[in-house]
Protein backbone atom coordinates (compact mmCIF):
# COMPACT_ATOMS: atom_id res chain seq x y z
CA UNK A 1 0.00 0.00 0.00
CA UNK A 2 1.23 3.52 -0.80
CA UNK A 3 1.83 5.80 2.18
CA UNK A 4 2.37 8.93 0.08
CA UNK A 5 0.88 9.71 -3.33
CA UNK A 6 1.61 13.18 -4.68
CA UNK A 7 0.54 14.49 -8.06
CA UNK A 8 1.78 17.72 -9.59
CA UNK A 9 2.76 19.41 -6.34
CA UNK A 10 3.44 23.04 -7.18
CA UNK A 11 4.14 25.90 -4.81
CA UNK A 12 4.76 29.59 -5.37
CA UNK A 13 6.01 32.10 -2.84
CA UNK A 14 4.56 35.27 -4.31
CA UNK A 15 5.66 35.18 -7.94
CA UNK A 16 8.54 32.80 -7.31
CA UNK A 17 8.12 29.17 -8.24
CA UNK A 18 9.54 27.04 -5.41
CA UNK A 19 8.19 23.67 -6.48
CA UNK A 20 7.11 22.78 -9.99
CA UNK A 21 4.81 19.82 -10.53
CA UNK A 22 6.50 17.16 -8.42
CA UNK A 23 5.00 13.66 -8.59
CA UNK A 24 5.84 11.10 -5.96
CA UNK A 25 4.72 7.70 -4.74
CA UNK A 26 6.14 6.24 -1.57
CA UNK A 27 5.19 2.79 -0.35
CA UNK A 28 4.62 1.96 3.30
CA UNK A 29 7.92 1.34 5.06
CA UNK A 30 9.93 2.83 2.20
CA UNK A 31 12.74 5.33 2.85
CA UNK A 32 13.48 8.08 0.36
CA UNK A 33 16.15 10.78 0.33
CA UNK A 34 15.55 14.16 -1.27
CA UNK A 35 18.69 15.74 -2.67
CA UNK A 36 19.31 19.06 -4.33
CA UNK A 37 21.26 22.30 -4.08
CA UNK A 38 20.23 25.13 -1.78
CA UNK A 39 16.96 26.61 -3.06
CA UNK A 40 16.11 23.48 -5.05
CA UNK A 41 12.78 23.15 -3.23
CA UNK A 42 13.62 20.39 -0.73
CA UNK A 43 12.25 22.19 2.33
CA UNK A 44 9.14 23.32 0.46
CA UNK A 45 8.46 19.74 -0.64
CA UNK A 46 9.02 18.40 2.88
CA UNK A 47 6.78 21.03 4.48
CA UNK A 48 4.02 20.14 2.01
CA UNK A 49 4.45 16.41 2.74
CA UNK A 50 4.30 17.21 6.47
CA UNK A 51 1.05 19.16 5.83
CA UNK A 52 2.68 22.26 7.31
CA UNK A 53 2.28 24.08 3.99
CA UNK A 54 -0.57 23.97 1.51
CA UNK A 55 0.64 23.68 -2.10
CA UNK A 56 -0.50 26.24 -4.66
CA UNK A 57 -1.72 23.34 -6.77
CA UNK A 58 -1.47 19.57 -6.91
CA UNK A 59 -2.86 16.70 -4.90
CA UNK A 60 -1.44 14.83 -1.97
CA UNK A 61 -2.70 11.70 -0.26
CA UNK A 62 -1.14 10.30 2.89
CA UNK A 63 -2.22 6.90 4.19
CA UNK A 64 -5.12 7.07 1.75
CA UNK A 65 -6.43 10.36 3.16
CA UNK A 66 -6.56 13.72 1.45
CA UNK A 67 -3.63 15.50 3.09
CA UNK A 68 -5.30 18.90 3.31
CA UNK A 69 -8.90 18.05 4.04
CA UNK A 70 -7.89 15.54 6.72
CA UNK A 71 -4.75 17.16 7.88
CA UNK A 72 -5.61 17.40 11.56
CA UNK A 73 -6.32 13.67 11.58
CA UNK A 74 -3.09 13.03 9.68
CA UNK A 75 -1.02 14.83 12.30
CA UNK A 76 -1.26 11.63 14.36
CA UNK A 77 0.52 9.80 11.54
CA UNK A 78 3.29 12.29 10.77
CA UNK A 79 6.49 13.10 12.65
CA UNK A 80 8.29 16.14 11.25
CA UNK A 81 11.71 17.52 12.13
CA UNK A 82 12.31 20.92 10.56
CA UNK A 83 15.74 22.34 9.83
CA UNK A 84 15.50 24.43 13.01
CA UNK A 85 14.81 22.29 16.13
CA UNK A 86 12.13 24.72 17.42
CA UNK A 87 12.53 23.90 21.11
CA UNK A 88 11.62 25.92 24.20
CA UNK A 89 14.96 27.10 25.59
CA UNK A 90 13.75 27.70 29.17
CA UNK A 91 12.29 24.19 29.49
CA UNK A 92 14.38 21.11 30.15
CA UNK A 93 14.72 18.34 27.56
CA UNK A 94 12.14 16.24 29.42
CA UNK A 95 9.76 19.19 29.87
CA UNK A 96 9.92 19.97 26.16
CA UNK A 97 8.84 16.42 25.40
CA UNK A 98 6.19 16.37 28.14
CA UNK A 99 4.65 19.51 26.68
CA UNK A 100 4.41 17.86 23.27
CA UNK A 101 3.00 14.68 24.86
CA UNK A 102 0.15 16.85 26.17
CA UNK A 103 -0.44 18.37 22.72
CA UNK A 104 -0.17 14.98 21.00
CA UNK A 105 -2.49 13.44 23.59
CA UNK A 106 -0.03 10.67 24.40
CA UNK A 107 1.11 9.52 27.82
CA UNK A 108 4.05 11.32 29.39
CA UNK A 109 5.48 7.89 30.17
CA UNK A 110 6.80 7.92 26.57
CA UNK A 111 9.29 10.65 27.48
CA UNK A 112 12.05 8.64 29.25
CA UNK A 113 11.89 5.99 26.53
CA UNK A 114 12.27 8.58 23.73
CA UNK A 115 15.10 10.35 25.56
CA UNK A 116 16.98 7.07 26.08
CA UNK A 117 16.49 6.06 22.47
CA UNK A 118 18.09 9.31 21.31
CA UNK A 119 20.91 9.11 23.87
CA UNK A 120 19.60 12.04 25.92
CA UNK A 121 18.81 10.23 29.17
CA UNK A 122 21.69 11.89 31.03
CA UNK A 123 20.61 15.41 30.03
CA UNK A 124 16.87 14.96 30.57
CA UNK A 125 16.73 17.72 33.19
CA UNK A 126 19.07 20.13 31.45
CA UNK A 127 17.50 23.21 29.87
CA UNK A 128 17.23 23.01 26.09
CA UNK A 129 19.21 26.25 25.76
CA UNK A 130 22.18 24.57 27.47
CA UNK A 131 22.23 21.58 25.12
CA UNK A 132 24.66 21.48 22.20
CA UNK A 133 23.21 21.99 18.71
CA UNK A 134 23.56 18.25 18.06
CA UNK A 135 21.71 17.37 21.28
CA UNK A 136 18.98 19.87 20.40
CA UNK A 137 18.63 18.13 17.05
CA UNK A 138 18.36 14.77 18.81
CA UNK A 139 15.70 16.24 21.09
CA UNK A 140 13.74 17.47 18.06
CA UNK A 141 13.91 13.92 16.64
CA UNK A 142 12.72 12.51 19.99
CA UNK A 143 9.78 14.93 19.87
CA UNK A 144 8.90 13.75 16.36
CA UNK A 145 8.62 10.10 17.41
CA UNK A 146 6.72 10.59 20.70
CA UNK A 147 3.39 9.68 19.12
CA UNK A 148 4.75 6.70 17.14
CA UNK A 149 4.17 8.25 13.70
CA UNK A 150 3.93 6.08 10.61
CA UNK A 151 5.55 8.69 8.37
CA UNK A 152 8.74 10.52 9.35
CA UNK A 153 9.85 13.64 7.52
CA UNK A 154 13.32 14.98 8.31
CA UNK A 155 14.73 18.20 6.90
CA UNK A 156 18.53 17.87 6.98
CA UNK A 157 18.51 15.96 10.27
CA UNK A 158 22.22 15.18 9.97
CA UNK A 159 23.24 18.87 9.81
CA UNK A 160 24.29 19.03 13.47
CA UNK A 161 24.53 15.37 14.37
CA UNK A 162 27.80 13.62 15.08
CA UNK A 163 29.35 10.56 13.43
CA UNK A 164 26.62 8.27 14.81
CA UNK A 165 23.97 10.16 12.82
CA UNK A 166 23.32 7.42 10.26
CA UNK A 167 22.95 4.77 12.94
CA UNK A 168 20.65 6.95 15.02
CA UNK A 169 18.46 7.92 12.08
CA UNK A 170 18.36 4.29 10.91
CA UNK A 171 17.10 3.32 14.36
CA UNK A 172 14.22 5.80 14.46
CA UNK A 173 13.29 5.19 10.80
CA UNK A 174 13.06 1.42 11.30
CA UNK A 175 9.60 0.08 10.42
CA UNK A 176 8.42 3.53 9.36
CA UNK A 177 8.05 5.32 6.06
CA UNK A 178 10.58 8.15 5.90
CA UNK A 179 11.55 11.08 3.71
CA UNK A 180 14.86 12.80 4.41
CA UNK A 181 16.26 15.94 2.81
CA UNK A 182 20.04 16.00 3.00
CA UNK A 183 23.17 17.26 1.28
CA UNK A 184 25.07 14.17 2.37
CA UNK A 185 24.95 11.76 -0.57
CA UNK A 186 26.70 9.01 1.40
CA UNK A 187 24.09 9.22 4.17
CA UNK A 188 21.31 9.21 1.58
CA UNK A 189 22.70 6.07 -0.05
CA UNK A 190 23.18 4.36 3.28
CA UNK A 191 19.71 5.03 4.70
CA UNK A 192 17.48 5.29 1.68
CA UNK A 193 17.10 2.84 -1.16
CA UNK A 194 15.38 5.56 -3.22
CA UNK A 195 16.50 9.06 -4.06
CA UNK A 196 14.65 12.05 -5.48
CA UNK A 197 16.73 14.84 -6.95
CA UNK A 198 15.31 18.35 -7.16
CA UNK A 199 16.67 21.24 -9.17
CA UNK A 200 15.02 24.67 -9.35
CA UNK A 201 11.86 23.15 -7.89
CA UNK A 202 11.60 20.42 -10.52
CA UNK A 203 12.08 16.75 -10.00
CA UNK A 204 14.93 15.26 -12.03
CA UNK A 205 13.42 11.86 -11.26
CA UNK A 206 13.73 9.19 -8.66
CA UNK A 207 15.96 6.18 -8.72
CA UNK A 208 16.90 3.27 -6.57
CA UNK A 209 20.48 4.44 -6.51
CA UNK A 210 21.91 7.91 -6.62
CA UNK A 211 24.46 7.10 -9.35
CA UNK A 212 21.69 6.21 -11.82
CA UNK A 213 20.11 9.65 -11.51
CA UNK A 214 23.30 11.61 -11.78
CA UNK B 1 -7.71 15.62 21.91
CA UNK B 2 -9.14 17.62 24.79
CA UNK B 3 -8.86 21.31 23.82
CA UNK B 4 -8.87 22.42 27.49
CA UNK B 5 -5.91 20.16 28.25
CA UNK B 6 -4.05 21.59 25.25
CA UNK B 7 -4.85 25.20 26.20
CA UNK B 8 -3.73 24.64 29.81
CA UNK B 9 -0.53 22.94 28.60
CA UNK B 10 0.29 25.92 26.34
CA UNK B 11 -0.46 28.46 29.09
CA UNK B 12 1.56 26.51 31.65
CA UNK B 13 4.50 26.24 29.25
CA UNK B 14 4.48 30.02 28.65
CA UNK B 15 4.20 30.82 32.35
CA UNK B 16 6.97 28.37 33.33
CA UNK B 17 9.20 29.87 30.62
CA UNK B 18 8.51 33.38 31.93
CA UNK B 19 9.09 32.32 35.54
CA UNK B 20 12.51 30.92 34.60
CA UNK B 21 13.68 33.69 32.29
CA UNK B 22 11.85 36.63 33.95
CA UNK B 23 12.05 38.46 30.64
CA UNK B 24 8.68 40.12 30.59
CA UNK B 25 7.07 40.81 33.99
CA UNK B 26 9.92 42.73 35.71
CA UNK B 27 10.40 44.93 32.63
CA UNK B 28 6.66 45.56 32.28
CA UNK B 29 6.32 46.34 35.98
CA UNK B 30 9.12 48.90 35.71
CA UNK B 31 7.49 50.32 32.60
CA UNK B 32 4.09 50.84 34.25
CA UNK B 33 5.66 52.42 37.35
CA UNK B 34 7.67 54.80 35.14
CA UNK B 35 4.54 55.67 33.15
CA UNK B 36 2.72 56.56 36.39
CA UNK B 37 5.71 58.57 37.59
CA UNK B 38 5.78 60.57 34.33
CA UNK B 39 2.02 61.12 34.62
CA UNK B 40 2.46 62.26 38.19
CA UNK B 41 5.07 64.84 37.25
CA UNK B 42 3.30 65.82 34.01
CA UNK B 43 0.12 66.97 35.74
CA UNK B 44 -0.52 69.17 38.75
CA UNK B 45 -2.14 66.48 40.88
CA UNK B 46 -4.22 67.40 43.90
CA UNK B 47 -6.99 65.65 45.80
CA UNK B 48 -9.70 67.28 43.60
CA UNK B 49 -8.40 66.38 40.13
CA UNK B 50 -6.69 63.05 40.94
CA UNK B 51 -9.83 60.88 40.36
CA UNK B 52 -10.30 62.37 36.89
CA UNK B 53 -6.63 62.19 35.82
CA UNK B 54 -5.59 58.86 37.39
CA UNK B 55 -7.90 56.65 35.26
CA UNK B 56 -6.48 58.14 32.06
CA UNK B 57 -2.90 57.49 33.16
CA UNK B 58 -3.90 54.00 34.32
CA UNK B 59 -5.34 53.07 30.91
CA UNK B 60 -2.41 54.59 29.02
CA UNK B 61 0.06 52.53 31.06
CA UNK B 62 -2.07 49.42 30.68
CA UNK B 63 -2.51 49.81 26.92
CA UNK B 64 1.20 50.19 26.24
CA UNK B 65 2.15 47.41 28.66
CA UNK B 66 -0.43 45.21 26.91
CA UNK B 67 1.02 45.95 23.49
CA UNK B 68 4.44 44.80 24.70
CA UNK B 69 3.12 41.71 26.51
CA UNK B 70 0.84 40.50 23.72
CA UNK B 71 3.34 41.36 20.98
CA UNK B 72 5.86 38.97 22.50
CA UNK B 73 3.44 36.02 22.75
CA UNK B 74 3.74 34.91 19.15
CA UNK B 75 6.93 36.77 18.18
CA UNK B 76 8.95 34.58 20.57
CA UNK B 77 7.38 31.41 19.10
CA UNK B 78 8.24 32.55 15.57
CA UNK B 79 11.79 33.53 16.51
CA UNK B 80 12.55 30.12 18.02
CA UNK B 81 10.62 28.31 15.24
CA UNK B 82 8.52 26.51 17.80
CA UNK B 83 5.10 27.64 16.58
CA UNK B 84 5.22 25.29 13.61
CA UNK B 85 6.13 22.36 15.86
CA UNK B 86 3.12 23.18 18.02
CA UNK B 87 0.81 23.54 15.03
CA UNK B 88 2.04 20.19 13.68
CA UNK B 89 0.34 18.44 16.58
CA UNK B 90 -3.34 17.38 16.54
CA UNK B 91 -4.09 20.15 19.09
CA UNK B 92 -6.67 22.60 17.81
CA UNK B 93 -5.29 26.03 16.78
CA UNK B 94 -8.09 27.56 18.85
CA UNK B 95 -6.81 25.72 21.95
CA UNK B 96 -3.26 26.87 21.23
CA UNK B 97 -4.49 30.46 20.81
CA UNK B 98 -6.55 30.27 24.00
CA UNK B 99 -3.54 28.99 25.94
CA UNK B 100 -1.32 31.79 24.64
CA UNK B 101 -3.99 34.42 25.41
CA UNK B 102 -4.51 32.98 28.91
CA UNK B 103 -0.79 33.14 29.69
CA UNK B 104 -0.51 36.69 28.31
CA UNK B 105 -3.51 37.75 30.44
CA UNK B 106 -1.91 36.29 33.57
CA UNK B 107 1.35 38.15 32.84
CA UNK B 108 -0.52 41.42 32.38
CA UNK B 109 -2.52 40.84 35.57
CA UNK B 110 0.80 40.36 37.39
CA UNK B 111 1.82 43.80 36.09
CA UNK B 112 -1.49 45.17 37.33
CA UNK B 113 -0.59 43.88 40.79
CA UNK B 114 2.23 46.45 40.66
CA UNK B 115 0.29 49.06 38.69
CA UNK B 116 -2.71 49.49 41.00
CA UNK B 117 -0.83 50.01 44.29
CA UNK B 118 1.53 52.36 42.40
CA UNK B 119 -1.52 54.29 41.19
CA UNK B 120 -2.65 54.71 44.80
CA UNK B 121 0.87 55.74 45.81
CA UNK B 122 1.38 58.36 43.09
CA UNK B 123 -2.16 59.71 42.76
CA UNK B 124 -3.69 58.96 46.15
CA UNK B 125 -6.78 57.49 44.52
CA UNK B 126 -8.57 54.59 46.22
CA UNK B 127 -7.94 51.20 44.61
CA UNK B 128 -11.19 49.44 45.44
CA UNK B 129 -12.47 46.02 44.39
CA UNK B 130 -14.49 47.85 41.74
CA UNK B 131 -11.34 49.24 40.12
CA UNK B 132 -9.66 45.81 40.21
CA UNK B 133 -12.71 44.14 38.63
CA UNK B 134 -12.88 46.72 35.81
CA UNK B 135 -9.17 46.35 35.03
CA UNK B 136 -9.31 42.53 35.01
CA UNK B 137 -12.41 42.45 32.79
CA UNK B 138 -10.76 44.82 30.32
CA UNK B 139 -7.58 42.73 30.40
CA UNK B 140 -9.46 39.60 29.26
CA UNK B 141 -10.91 41.22 26.14
CA UNK B 142 -7.76 43.16 25.36
CA UNK B 143 -5.71 39.96 25.66
CA UNK B 144 -7.91 38.06 23.21
CA UNK B 145 -7.70 40.84 20.61
CA UNK B 146 -4.05 41.61 21.29
CA UNK B 147 -3.01 37.96 20.92
CA UNK B 148 -4.98 37.54 17.71
CA UNK B 149 -3.28 40.51 16.08
CA UNK B 150 0.07 39.45 17.54
CA UNK B 151 -0.39 36.09 15.75
CA UNK B 152 -1.24 37.88 12.50
CA UNK B 153 1.71 40.28 12.56
CA UNK B 154 4.26 37.82 13.96
CA UNK B 155 5.24 36.77 10.47
CA UNK B 156 5.87 40.28 9.12
CA UNK B 157 9.00 42.33 9.64
CA UNK B 158 7.29 45.57 10.76
CA UNK B 159 5.32 43.82 13.50
CA UNK B 160 6.18 46.37 16.23
CA UNK B 161 4.60 49.07 14.07
CA UNK B 162 1.64 47.07 12.80
CA UNK B 163 0.49 45.64 16.12
CA UNK B 164 -0.52 49.01 17.68
CA UNK B 165 -2.06 50.17 14.39
CA UNK B 166 -4.33 47.12 14.24
CA UNK B 167 -4.99 46.66 17.94
CA UNK B 168 -5.51 50.13 19.37
CA UNK B 169 -8.69 50.99 17.42
CA UNK B 170 -10.32 47.77 18.61
CA UNK B 171 -9.24 48.35 22.19
CA UNK B 172 -11.11 51.68 22.30
CA UNK B 173 -14.39 50.11 23.57
CA UNK B 174 -12.48 48.58 26.51
CA UNK B 175 -10.78 51.88 27.27
CA UNK B 176 -14.08 53.81 27.16
CA UNK B 177 -16.05 51.34 29.27
CA UNK B 178 -13.11 50.56 31.54
CA UNK B 179 -12.34 54.24 31.99
CA UNK B 180 -15.93 54.96 32.93
CA UNK B 181 -16.00 52.05 35.39
CA UNK B 182 -12.75 53.12 37.06
CA UNK B 183 -13.86 56.77 37.28
CA UNK B 184 -17.17 55.71 38.88
CA UNK B 185 -15.32 53.42 41.30
CA UNK B 186 -13.12 56.39 42.24
CA UNK B 187 -16.16 58.50 43.10
CA UNK B 188 -16.81 60.45 39.91
CA UNK B 189 -20.36 60.54 38.45
CA UNK B 190 -21.37 57.73 36.07
CA UNK B 191 -22.96 54.32 36.24
CA UNK B 192 -20.45 51.70 37.39
CA UNK B 193 -22.83 48.79 36.79
CA UNK B 194 -23.57 49.89 33.24
CA UNK B 195 -19.84 50.19 32.44
CA UNK B 196 -19.09 46.75 33.95
CA UNK B 197 -22.01 45.28 31.99
CA UNK B 198 -20.54 46.73 28.81
CA UNK B 199 -17.10 45.30 29.62
CA UNK B 200 -18.62 41.83 30.11
CA UNK B 201 -20.49 42.14 26.79
CA UNK B 202 -17.31 43.20 24.98
CA UNK B 203 -15.36 40.35 26.59
CA UNK B 204 -17.89 37.76 25.42
CA UNK B 205 -18.08 39.26 21.92
CA UNK B 206 -14.34 39.52 21.36
CA UNK B 207 -13.41 36.21 23.00
CA UNK B 208 -15.89 34.43 20.69
CA UNK B 209 -14.84 36.37 17.57
CA UNK B 210 -11.11 35.96 18.15
CA UNK B 211 -11.52 32.23 18.88
CA UNK B 212 -13.31 31.82 15.55
CA UNK B 213 -10.68 33.86 13.73
CA UNK B 214 -7.72 32.13 15.43
CA UNK B 215 -8.35 28.97 13.46
CA UNK B 216 -7.79 30.79 10.18
CA UNK B 217 -4.90 32.87 11.45
CA UNK B 218 -2.89 29.98 12.90
CA UNK B 219 -3.86 27.18 10.54
CA UNK B 220 -1.74 28.18 7.52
Amino acid sequence: MSMVVANGLTHRFGGELALDGVDLVLDTGEHMAVLGDNGAGKTTLLRILATALRPTSGRLQIAGLDAFRERRRLRHYIGYVAHNPGLYPALSAAENLEFFCDLQDVSRSRVPEALEMLGLGSVAHRRASLLSRGMQQRLAIARAILHEPRLLIFDEPDASLDADAAELLGLVMKDRTAVIATHDHALANRLCPRTLVLRHGRSLGTATHLRVVR
Amino acid sequence: MNPFRAAIAVARKDLVSEWRTREMVPALAQFVVLALLIGNFGFQIDSRNAPSIAPGILWLALVFAGLIAFGRTFAAEREQSSLEAMLMTPASPVAIFAGKALAASVLLILCEVVLLPALWLFFGTPVSAGVVLAVILATIGMASLGCLFAAIVARVRARELLLPLLTLPLWIPFIIAGGQAVQSAMGLPGSYDQAIGLLIDFDILFVVLTSLAARFVLDE
